[in-house]
């Protein structure tokens, strides 16, 4: 990543993220939440604000909301309320959006990023539910925006962070961090293609020794790429303002993908006067502190402390523990294909190998060609020695091609090590009685001819014999 | 506070009500008149006192996660003044 | 036969076969047709009527009646959502609208065979006190001042719906009461209106006004109709996180008229030099009748009752500002024109609101907006605390609580004054209630001297709505104080 800060200059973030809560129907209604339906195709009478409907809240999404404030080390609030946020849009049917204003669900929390300095501490100040709006199509037609309350009434968890990076790369891996942390909890599915988390990210520049400057809001970045990208942009933008002498005005801006550039709002509203207040629909939400008690026990393992029972338990680096754990699938795949077998060979296939191909396909874990069952069966092939690492990686692709397993291919290819001490000799043998000269020249001192032998004998083989075997016989037959 | 022309223009952009010229001048006689009534409420010691929000004494009914039966996508714009194709139809919205 | 029939009545007549309830049903259409005048209906469901009649008088015949009161017509305040049939809450903004789903209140009467005839007109969203504010026009009470052709307001909101009972164009009717809005008409019309607790009647399905304030609730001519038709309407809906869970008693079969013992609250800050004589009379005498069969009066004080008026013009307003912004023309109701998405969401809620609801809008915007939320909501939530607070410690007395229903008994149609806040003053007695979420019950007790009828209200504490009725029971048996006016709209 290129040096994106101007010297003398202090870059300050905040983050607002908006989770989609892992849920079957909506916060307040019985719709479904499927991603991706007709328009306007699941919406009932209270998404689309009909006359006398109300709210009944999810109890799964209040669970799901308190699992995910314990997972972000947070407060639970015994007591929280839902408010009113009122504001007119063609996306938002009830012209309020219910949301927590003074009494959040959960209260102040952290969470501890990786950062070039090592471990950075970001603080949490509240996490709360509130109503996702429908979605505004503006490009279906010259004169007419095209409204679709699929989304409307969605539950949301909107997390947001203390001013606590300084960084474009602290930023995005407070992000990662969080989506990881969701997903471990399964509270969020994290699919920010699906705009399932989307981030509104706050940034502002000071002179370094001076006091903080005033921020810009940047809305709705929906990948780790744009929140980069946006925050250079911004924070260029504002340092190259105040030195020509101007003046950073608070405002909303939304990043264009594009041109890669941020710019205001067109249709900000008039004046921003949201007039929160307590909805009279929903009464005042009162937790018990038994019934919390009972999620924090079946908190799953988090990503910090799997990384600690991995480096700990599997002597990974932390690098790897790091790459591993960062997501729950892959650290679910590791841990089925590591037991019982050697960490350190497990470790190098998954990482190098799988990875590699995932990336070229770029496909998650989920959608490996090659199962966790799989990968172990040609990982115990290698172990105990029926195949070498280097015939390993052909019948990796072999798999990763058929889809079959390592020992069909290693049996209908014939690829089974040759370890028997007799065959190989009988090979070793050969090869010794075509090359009289090379033996006579490795006698003289050319020793490094040892490697011209052992190729030979592989190349009889077809790769197969065992190398360490065919390395001892060699070495005993040339040096008697 | 008095309601003037300026600030009643104001709240009428903040409720999406249009207000006349030719009625501004009532409306702020009635506004401020219903203004001047409540005001007495200053008067009201409510020190120490939690507010009210809602009178039931309950806690927050909830459901279970389940998906019920959802309307068709022609019911819900059954009543539309303005569709398309399976959408409502607003003015151009220019963000 | 069929003259100033109560649902008990009815439903006597119908059970010894000495009418149907299509007979009963033509009957009724002929009456309202009669009544036009009165324009207690927005919308007349004549057809439907007919053939849930015939549907009726069939399952008697097969004797799957769906209760004891199948057959029976009643009207419906145009505030509750009826499927497939207009619902406009008096307002020109929901002047095209028809719900494709059903509130539950009028699905509970549905599927206890009460048949509809129709809906009844109301202040525009149930704000205001007089009817005056619907969009159909001002309803007119049945009742007129002794020799004189004056036409009195019936109150309101519930207007049509008091006026529709008083004049017979229905037996009973459904009401919705956010400040008074049942008792007030039912008192400047002589029936009987019973706001039950906050959360014993679900919401669902009735265009919100106030939402921590409506309750939806019945006007009958007799206490006894008013009991039959809590048991209908009431209860738990899981539909409504507001609607309480406490199992609802059996109020029509478990009524008695015992007040023995029982002490009545008689508060003092209710008493004004301002009260007309005849209301104070008629108080006094309610008085010492209960006392005579039994009670104990109790001279009791609620301190906050004059805060109540301001408090509840702080409170509805906000919350109703905030429940109508869905009426953008979006996607259901009137829309106007405009040049940009701003313009037309100001044309037309500025087309489709008439001046009350406007006014409304805009206070109970300006009493949360930033800077002022602290001085006015904030404030009035917590003096509704203190009103609250008065009620509770009453009732650690008093069984229940006796105030006269109205300040005045109904006035004339041209006299409303201009001033906003002074028709305010209808529900100066019926707002604390709503304020406290507990039951009021307005019931007839005598004329004055203009010939209208005086009507009184009780109170008791929440879910007390069985102590409540019986009270009222006692009364209205004692006094057999019949309101009936002159049918001068049929000649």
């Amino acid at each position: 990543m290129v040096d994106t800060m101007i010297d003398g200059w202090n870059l300050v973030i905040g983050i607002e993220i908006h989770a989609q809560v892992k849920s079957n129907s909506k916060l307040f209604s019985s719709s479904p939440t499927d991603f991706g339906s007709n328009p306007n195709s699941q919406v009932s009478l209270i998404d689309a604000a009909m006359p006398g409907m109300l709210p009944v809240i999810n109890s799964f999404c209040i669970e799901q909301a308190v699992r995910s404030g314990i997972g972000l080390n947070a407060k639970i609030n015994e007591k929280s309320i839902f408010d009113r946020k009122n504001y007119f849009y063609q996306d938002l049917p009830q012209g309020y959006q219910i949301s927590q204003y003074k009494d959040p669900i959960v209260g102040e929390g952290y969470i501890d990023i990786e950062t070039e300095d090592g471990k950075k501490r970001i603080e949490i100040e509240r996490l709360h539910l509130e109503q996702d709006a429908g979605k505004s199509l503006h490009d279906q037609d010259p004169n007419y925006t095209f409204v679709d309350l699929n989304r409307s009434g969605i539950a949301l968890m909107e997390i947001v962070s203390k001013p606590d990076m300084n960084s474009p790369e602290e930023a995005v891996n407070y992000v990662k961090k969080i989506r990881s942390i969701l997903r471990y909890l399964d509270t969020c599915d994290g699919n920010m293609e699906q705009g399932s988390l989307r981030a509104d990210v706050n940034v502002s520049v000071n002179k370094v020794g001076e006091e903080l400057g005033i921020r810009c809001e940047i809305k709705n970045l929906n990948s780790f790429k744009h929140i980069n990208s946006a925050i250079i942009y911004e924070a260029n933008r504002q340092i190259k303002l105040i030195e020509s002498g101007g003046r950073v005005d608070q405002e909303t801006r939304l990043y264009d993908i594009n041109s890669n550039e941020t710019r205001s709002m067109r249709s900000k509203e008039d004046a921003h006067d949201y007039r929160y207040f307590p909805d009279p629909d929903l009464l005042p939400l009162v937790l018990d502190k038994e019934w919390i008690e009972t999620i924090k026990k079946n908190i799953p393992e988090l990503p910090d402390k799997k990384k600690e029972r991995f480096i700990r338990d599997y002597s990974l680096s932390d690098y790897d523990a790091e790459v591993i754990v960062s997501d729950k699938a892959t650290s679910e795949y590791y841990e089925i294909v590591v037991n019982g077998r050697t960490p350190k060979l497990v470790t190098t296939w998954v990482t190098g190998e799988l990875f590699s191909v995932l990336n070229k396909k770029n496909i998650s874990i989920q959608d490996s060609p090659i199962s966790s069952e799989m990968m172990g069966e040609l990982i115990d092939n290698i172990e105990n020695g029926k195949i070498s690492n280097r015939l390993a990686k052909d019948v990796f692709e072999d798999m990763c091609e058929t889809g079959k397993n390592p020992n069909k291919i290693i049996q209908e290819k014939g690829l089974s090590q040759i370890n028997d001490e007799g065959e190989i000799e009988r090979l070793v043998d050969e090869v010794l009685n075509n090359n009289p000269d090379n033996i006579e020249k490795y006698k003289n001192g050319k020793t490094k001819l040892l490697g011209f032998f052992v190729g030979e004998v592989m190349k009889l083989s077809k790769g197969k014999a065992n190398p360490s075997t065919l390395n001892k016989l060699l070495k005993k037959k040339l040096d008697n | 506070m008095e309601f003037d022309k300026k600030n009643l223009l104001k709240l009428g952009k903040l409720a999406r009500i249009l207000i006349k010229d030719e009625n501004l001048d009532s409306l702020s006689e009635d506004l401020n008149s219903i203004l001047k009534f409540v005001d007495q409420l200053k008067e009201i010691k409510t020190d120490h006192v939690d507010p009210t929000s809602n009178s039931l004494e309950q806690i927050l009914l909830s459901r279970k996660d389940i998906v019920e039966k959802i309307n068709e996508t022609e019911d819900i714009l059954e009543n539309a003044p303005e569709k398309e194709m399976e959408f409502y139809v607003v003015p151009k919205v220019i963000e | 036969m069929t003259e100033n029939l109560s649902i008990k009545q009815a439903s006597d007549l119908l059970k010894s076969k000495h009418i149907s309830s299509k007979e009963l049903i033509q009957t009724y259409l002929k009456k309202i047709k009669a009544g036009k005048e009165l324009n207690c209906f927005n919308f007349i469901s004549e057809e439907t009527a007919l053939l849930d009649a015939t549907k009726s008088d069939e399952r008697r015949a097969s004797n799957s009646l769906k209760g004891d009161f199948d057959g029976i017509p009643i009207g419906v305040k145009d505030l509750f959502c009826t499927q497939g049939i207009l619902t406009t809450a008096s307002s020109k903004i929901l002047s095209n609208f028809i719900p494709n789903y059903e509130s539950t209140v009028t699905m509970n009467c549905k599927e206890s065979g009460l048949i509809s005839l129709g809906k009844l007109n109301c202040d525009e969203f149930a704000m205001g006190s007089t009817n005056k504010t619907s969009y159909f026009g001002p309803v007119k009470n049945p009742w007129r001042p002794k020799d004189s052709k004056i036409d009195l307001v019936p109150g309101g909101s519930s207007g049509g719906s008091a006026a529709a009972v008083a004049a017979d164009l229905c037996i009973a009717s459904l009401g919705t009461d956010t400040g008074g809005s049942i008792r007030q008409p039912a008192s400047f019309t002589g029936t009987v209106g019973l706001k039950p607790s906050y959360g014993r009647v679900s919401r669902w399905g009735i265009v919100a006004f106030a939402s921590s304030l409506d309750q939806a609730g019945p006007i009958t001519k007799t206490v006894d109709d008013a009991a039959i038709m809590l048991d209908i309407i009431s209860g738990h809906d899981k539909k409504d996180s507001t609607s309480s869970i406490k199992e609802k008693e059996n109020y029509s079969k478990n009524i008695n008229s015992n007040v023995k013992g029982m002490k009545i609250g008689f508060p003092k800050e209710f008493m004004s030099d301002d009260l007309p004589k005849s209301t104070l009379k008629a108080w006094e005498e309610c008085k010492d009748l209960l006392k005579s069969n039994g009670a104990e009066i109790i001279n009791i004080s609620l301190p906050h009752t004059m805060s109540a008026l301001p408090t509840y013009y702080i409170i509805a307003p906000a919350e109703a500002s905030s429940n109508l912004a869905r009426y953008d023309g979006v996607r259901y109701g009137l829309r106007e024109k405009g040049n940009d998405l701003i313009d037309m969401y100001e044309r037309t809620r500025s087309e489709g609101f008439g001046d009350e609801v406007k006014r409304r809008i805009l206070i109970g915007t300006y009493v949360l907006s930033s800077g002022y939320y602290d001085a006015y909501y904030l404030k009035a939530q917590k003096v509704r605390s203190l009103i609250k607070d008065d009620f509770n410690k009453a009732f650690e007395k008093v069984d229940a609580i006796l105030t006269p229903s109205t300040p005045s008994t109904a006035f004339e149609i041209a006299n409303e004054p201009n001033d906003p806040v002074q028709n305010y003053f209808n529900d100066i007695f019926t707002v604390p209630v709503n304020l406290a979420g507990i039951p009021g019950i307005s019931l007839p007790f005598a004329n004055d001297e203009k010939n209208l009828p005086i009507g009184l209200q009780l109170i008791t504490n929440s879910f007390e709505e069985q102590k409540l009725l019986n009270i009222a029971k006692n009364i209205e048996e004692t006094v057999q104080y019949q309101a009936v006016p002159e049918k001068w709209w049929t000649q």
